[in-house]
């Protein structure tokens, strides 16, 4: 097998650019996305609109599969990955099947945090990162009236907009821990309050405390001054990344996968993109996480590019990122609520 | 959305359970209302070694032909269904084992072969059943419980035909069996939760009459018993021993009884002479052995004996394929042998038209003194459809014999000319009526007689007779709109569903088509067949022989060419081919 | 017992004039003058005369030869089949119909050779016909040929330099076959025929009938009226017919013995 074998996985925005460049830059080699999820290719941004009804499916769904066979992409979908063993170049998917790669994207993306304190709460709250946690969203919805959000990250205020177009009661309690990313500081905390109680949100003062299931569309939520009820709860405490089958691959990793400026995990032919990796600004000797769609699809490309013999850094203006609790960020979409 | 239409196909290595599975699967699919039509691939070789494919289809409304697109895919051996890939339907499902005993290499799992737009359902079937059960023997049952969990396919029915199949095997069986199934129920469920597929379950479930699945080759020997055959005569042959297995249980119970001979020569010498003794009899063989009675058939023919024979038609020439279907023996059967020798040939196109056509098959034989050779094919001899129980009508069964009168005794000429050409026949044992049968040309009292004049009469006094059932035989089938059609698709055999599958989509899509089928192939109705050509502009005659057999037999009646669309690959001929072969003929672009 | 040919046909006429010799039917049989054929139809229905059965209950199925005419100048149901086949017809129409008596008759070349592969099945299958092999070792009707049970050196104009293969001895292929009851008999023997057949009728089982019989007008060296004469004899008196072993060892050493040389007992 002469050709080289050039594997990417996750099929977000990072992962399909990284493979449509590596495409075009090297047009003999074998190329293979692997991607847990069932679905295609879609846009988490347009996720809340889907859920209040503003968008189809159809909609969503960013890059049809004729694009892959087109460009002799090899899709694998709903094939988790168990194992990376980089001193063998290899990944053992879920199924036991192992893949020999030459050059290697990881592009998994992050998937929903919940902060520390509230994992004993994990299973009673819902998250929106997929389409299948949108649909489990418009099921429940259908037969509750209330919903609680928690947290406060960037879709936390376009679920709550979605939820007040669907006509229900919406109840949010913010926590600083759920600005990570973000900056948090009092005065954005107060605007935002300001502006969801002019919605109609009932903004809960106090930490969340406790979340008490009484039946499967019942549960009463306990910040450290307020009770209240409702059929669903929501938790939007930001993303982490992907990364938990990396352990023990012998990647350095922090919050994301850490990568030089170049994209570059350390070991040679093997880089990281998206919304699960760390990258070093060399200016500031320091790692900045990546978040949004845009940012996705750039690092896509670079870590492509490099990956084929480019040299293209991808350093931003330190202006452009913010600090929070010791991590750096830089976010490529800030919705205006 | 049409008409509900699912195919789903099991693929495994012998042993894997793959056909049990399958046959379960159309039991309970039958059970709950769907129509059944199932067609499985064995391996070829004895020893076993090979692939095993089941292939059903399920809807609504009877189904008549399978599609080369599946649906589903169940693989209890990915190396085996990696051969079932190309079949697929571009958004079909496939169910796998996940947690093989070893790791793969790249490409070694089936995982790796399917379209992103298909889905991908991974289940631990192996380790499910041996959790479950104690065994992995059961692990074709849990991936049939991760089927019926995705479908949302009732459950009771499936474990009912679990209990009854392996009853004989003992209590411990079946709740063995219940277990892995339930398990791989229960896994399913759990992790497909959000990607669960109903099907809607017709409101025909639990409605009497029950229906049963029957093959071809069970509906055949079930006519022959209807007729009250007593005497089978055979030698083994694929496809047609298992009727010589079914009645050789069935048989002795009712008096008569299986002889396997040792050869078709002599089986169908047998078949004669029982005939010949009054009492009624037939074998059944494939293309080879048929071609060893073909002697005898004829002899038939000029003695005027009553037979019953059934070819069941494989790939040729020769010993062929054994084991694939075919339908190139039609004029073999109308023609083989020497001389002018013509006799009934009929084919049925479904299971339910084995059953009849065999049990009308003995008196015909008996009212027209001439073999009867009743075509089917592998595919109809071996695919299963369930049906209500048939039942023959007495017009089909009764006694066909032209008795001799009582004025014709101590003067009785066996072959008496008439009008009809029917010459009243005595059995031995009639006393005043005796006589000598023979395959030379002979005159009326049946001695020998080779005068001119003579022989010139008796062929036509023979053809005339063959020629005078064709008011007894069944006419051919219009399948379309009064007025012109731009194309008249007839067909013969398993052949005829495809056909008619195919002009009922093109009739859906807004052609003027139709449909016309045959199923007495000798003497053949061509006045009707004429009638039906005539308002078509164009005649396609879909067949599995190279050269077009049935457009050979009956193409002069169209006063121009007939187009004929031949494959001989050894597998049914799809609807979707003969579709863009109409499509094509009327000048229509794509699918 | 011994009948020169030539006397055989005398009786014969004799006995058409008489009124008991009721078997016959109107056909003129189609064999030569001095045919031993006569002789083995003289015996066979005498047997039928003698068991009393009735013309109409008795079925002859026949194959092709001199000896696949004989239903034609019988008077009873006939079947003339094709060439070989004789045995499994008359197996069809016994198991069709158990109360007729079922008479399988044909020549050698019919019987050993085309017809070959039928006969130890017809053999093992037990089923209760008459299987009577007209055995002159030539093939007549076509005019010559040397058949399956031609001795070597037999010169036709099919086999110039005389022929090279072995006979078969259809006795001993019957006996080794199975058959339950074996008999070897004389077309110059009539009256050993019907003894023989009025037995083997009655055996509830297959009963073979293996006749030396002559070809007066294709063979003039070998199976003539005058060898025969000369060569066949009784059975000895202390032949046991109920051992198969000892039968077909007799068989072996002598090929002239005639009688029931095997007979299961029933």
């Amino acid at each position: 097998m002469g050709a080289r074998h050039l594997v990417v996985i996750g099929n977000g925005p990072a992962g399909k650019e990284a493979a449509a460049v590596l495409r075009d830059k090297e047009p003999e080699s074998r190329i293979t996305i692997i991607s847990k999820d069932h679905e295609g290719q879609y846009r988490p941004n347009f996720l809340p609109d889907y859920i209040s009804g503003r968008k189809s499916l159809e909609q969503l769904y960013a890059t049809p599969f004729r694009f892959y066979q087109d460009q002799e992409i090899k899709l694998r979908l709903g094939q988790p990955v168990a194992v990376l063993d980089l001193e063998e170049r290899r990944i053992i998917l879920d199924h036991k099947e192992v893949i020999r790669f030459d050059g290697l994207v990881i592009a998994v993306g992050g998937r929903p945090r919940i902060p520390e304190p509230l994992l004993v709460f994990q299973d009673l709250m819902y998250t929106l990162k997929t389409v299948q946690d949108a649909n489990s969203w418009i099921d429940r919805l259908a037969s509750v009236d209330s919903v609680v959000i928690v947290g406060g990250d960037l879709t936390s205020f376009a679920i709550t907009r979605a939820l007040l177009q669907l006509g229900k009661r919406v109840g949010f309690v913010f926590s600083e821990e759920a600005f990570w990313p973000q900056r948090c500081n009092d005065q954005i905390l107060r605007a935002a309050a300001a502006k969801l109680a002019a919605r109609g949100v009932e903004v809960v003062p106090g930490r969340l405390k406790r979340i008490v299931r009484h039946s499967e569309t019942r549960f009463e939520i306990m910040t450290d001054c307020r009770h209240l009820e409702a059929g669903l709860v929501g938790a939007f405490f930001g993303l982490v990344p992907d990364v938990r089958f990396l352990a023990g691959s012998g990647l350095q990793i922090e919050r994301g996968i850490l990568v030089d400026e170049y994209l570059n995990t350390g070991f040679e032919g093997v880089y990281a993109a998206g919304d699960c990796a760390q990258v070093y600004h060399p200016e500031l000797r320091d790692y900045w996480v990546s978040i949004g769609y845009d940012n996705a699809l750039r690092l896509g490309r670079i870590a492509a590019s490099n990956l084929a013999g480019g040299r293209e850094e991808t350093t931003v203006p330190p202006e452009s990122l913010f600090c929070d609790q010791g991590v750096r960020a830089n976010t490529s979409w800030w919705l205006e609520f | 959305m049409g008409k509900l239409d699912i195919t789903i196909e099991i693929c495994g290595m012998s042993g894997d359970g793959t056909i049990a599975a399958g046959g379960l699967l159309n039991t309970a699919m039958s059970r709950a209302g769907w129509s059944v039509l199932a067609f499985d691939s064995y391996p070829a070789e004895i020893r076993g070694f090979g692939r095993c494919v089941t292939r059903s289809r399920f809807g609504e409304t009877k189904q008549i032909a399978l599609e080369d697109s599946t649906d589903v895919l169940i693989s209890l051996d990915d190396k085996q269904s990696l051969s079932r890939i190309p079949f697929l339907a571009d958004d079909a499902v496939v169910l796998f084992d996940n947690k093989p005993s070893a790791h793969l290499a790249e490409g070694e799992s089936i995982a790796a072969h399917v379209a992103p737009g298909m889905a991908l359902y991974g289940a631990p079937f192996l380790d499910l059943a041996s959790s479950a059960s104690g065994s992995g023997k059961g692990r074709n049952l849990a991936a049939l419980g991760a089927l019926a969990a995705i479908y949302n396919l009732p459950l009771d029915y499936f474990r009912e035909v679990i209990a009854a199949k392996f009853k004989s095997k003992g209590d411990r069986v079946v709740e063995a069996n219940h277990k892995s199934f339930d398990a791989g129920w229960e896994y399913a469920r759990e992790q497909f939760a959000d990607r669960i597929r109903g099907i809607p379950i017709p409101g025909t479930a639990g409605e009497e009459p029950e229906k049963l699945l029957l093959s071809g080759n069970v509906a055949i020997a079930e006519g022959a018993l209807a007729a009250n055959v007593k005497s089978y005569f055979g030698y083994p042959i694929t496809p047609a021993t298992p009727i010589m297995e079914y009645l050789a249980g069935k048989l002795p119970e009712r008096d008569g009884r299986v002889v396997q001979m040792e050869d078709e020569i002599s089986a169908i010498g047998a078949v004669l002479g029982s005939f010949f003794a009054g009492t009624r009899a037939m074998t059944a063989t494939s293309g080879p052995g048929f071609a060893l009675m073909t002697e005898l058939i004829t002899h038939g023919v000029m003695s005027e004996t009553p037979a019953v024979i059934v070819d069941a038609q494989r790939g040729g020439p020769a010993t062929g394929l054994p084991t694939k279907t075919e339908q190139s023996d039609l004029l073999a059967a109308v023609f083989g042998g020497p001389g002018d020798s013509a006799r009934i040939v009929i084919a049925p196109t479904d299971v339910t038209e084995c059953y009849h056509y065999t049990a009308k098959s003995f008196r015909l034989a008996e009212k027209y003194q001439t073999p009867v050779i009743i075509l089917t094919d592998f595919f109809l001899d071996n695919r299963v459809e369930n049906l209500v129980r048939p039942t023959s009508r007495p017009g089909d069964i009764e006694d066909g014999n032209v008795y001799p009168a009582i004025a014709d005794r101590w003067n009785y000429h066996r072959y008496r000319l008439t009008e009809s050409g029917i010459s009243p026949r005595a059995l031995p044992g009639m006393e005043g009526y005796i006589f000598p049968a023979t395959g030379l040309e002979h005159r009326q009292e049946g001695v020998p007689d080779f005068s001119p004049e003579n022989h010139m009469v008796m062929s036509q006094k023979r053809r005339t007779k063959i020629l005078s059932a064709l008011a007894d035989l069944e006419s051919p089938v219009e399948y379309a709109d009064p007025g012109r059609l731009d194309v008249g698709v007839i067909s013969w055999g398993s052949s005829f569903g495809a056909a008619l599958d195919a002009v009922n989509t093109a009739r859906e899509q807004g052609l003027r088509v139709g449909a016309l089928k045959v199923t007495t192939m000798y003497p053949y109705h061509a006045e009707e067949i004429r009638a039906f050509m005539s308002r078509c502009q164009e005649i396609l005659i879909p067949e599995l022989n190279l050269s077009g057999q049935l457009a050979t037999l009956i193409g002069h009646l169209f006063p121009k060419d007939v187009i004929r669309l031949n494959m001989v690959t050894g597998i049914p001929i799809y609807p979707s081919v003969i579709l863009v072969k109409i499509r094509e003929i009327i000048g229509v672009q794509g699918r | 017992m011994k009948t020169s040919g030539k006397a055989l046909a005398q009786k014969v006429e004799r006995i058409e004039a008489s009124e008991v010799f009721s078997i016959r039917s109107d056909e003129l049989p189609t064999w030569c003058p001095g045919c031993g054929y006569f002789g083995i139809h003289f015996g066979i229905n005498n047997a039928i005369q003698q068991l009393a059965l009735l013309h109409h209950q008795v079925v002859v199925v026949s194959g092709i030869g001199c000896a696949g005419r004989y239903p034609f100048f019988s008077h009873t149901y006939g079947l003339h089949t094709v060439h070989g086949r004789a045995l499994p017809v008359a197996t069809g129409v016994k198991l069709a119909n158990p109360e007729l008596t079922v008479l399988a008759v044909g020549g050698d070349g019919d019987g050993l050779g085309i017809g070959g592969g039928h006969f130890p099945h017809a053999a093992r299958r037990d089923i209760n016909i008459n299987y009577i092999l007209f055995d002159n070792a030539i093939y007549g009707l076509t005019k010559g040929q040397p058949s399956p049970s031609t001795p070597v050196g037999f010169k036709t104009k099919a086999s110039p330099q005389g022929t090279r293969e072995q006979p078969l001895n259809a006795t001993l292929l019957a006996l080794s076959y199975g058959a339950s009851f074996v008999a070897r008999l004389f077309a110059g023997d009539p009256e050993g025929i019907t003894r023989a057949l009025t037995a083997g009728i009655r055996h509830e089982g297959f009963s073979f009938y293996h006749v030396y019989t002559t070809c007066v007008t294709f063979d003039k060296q070998n199976r003539t009226w005058d060898h025969l004469k000369k060569s066949v004899h009784a059975l000895p008196e202390n032949h046991d017919r109920t051992d198969r072993g000892r039968a077909i060892e007799h068989v072996l050493r002598d090929n002239d013995s005639l009688g029931i040389i095997y007979q299961e007992s029933r």
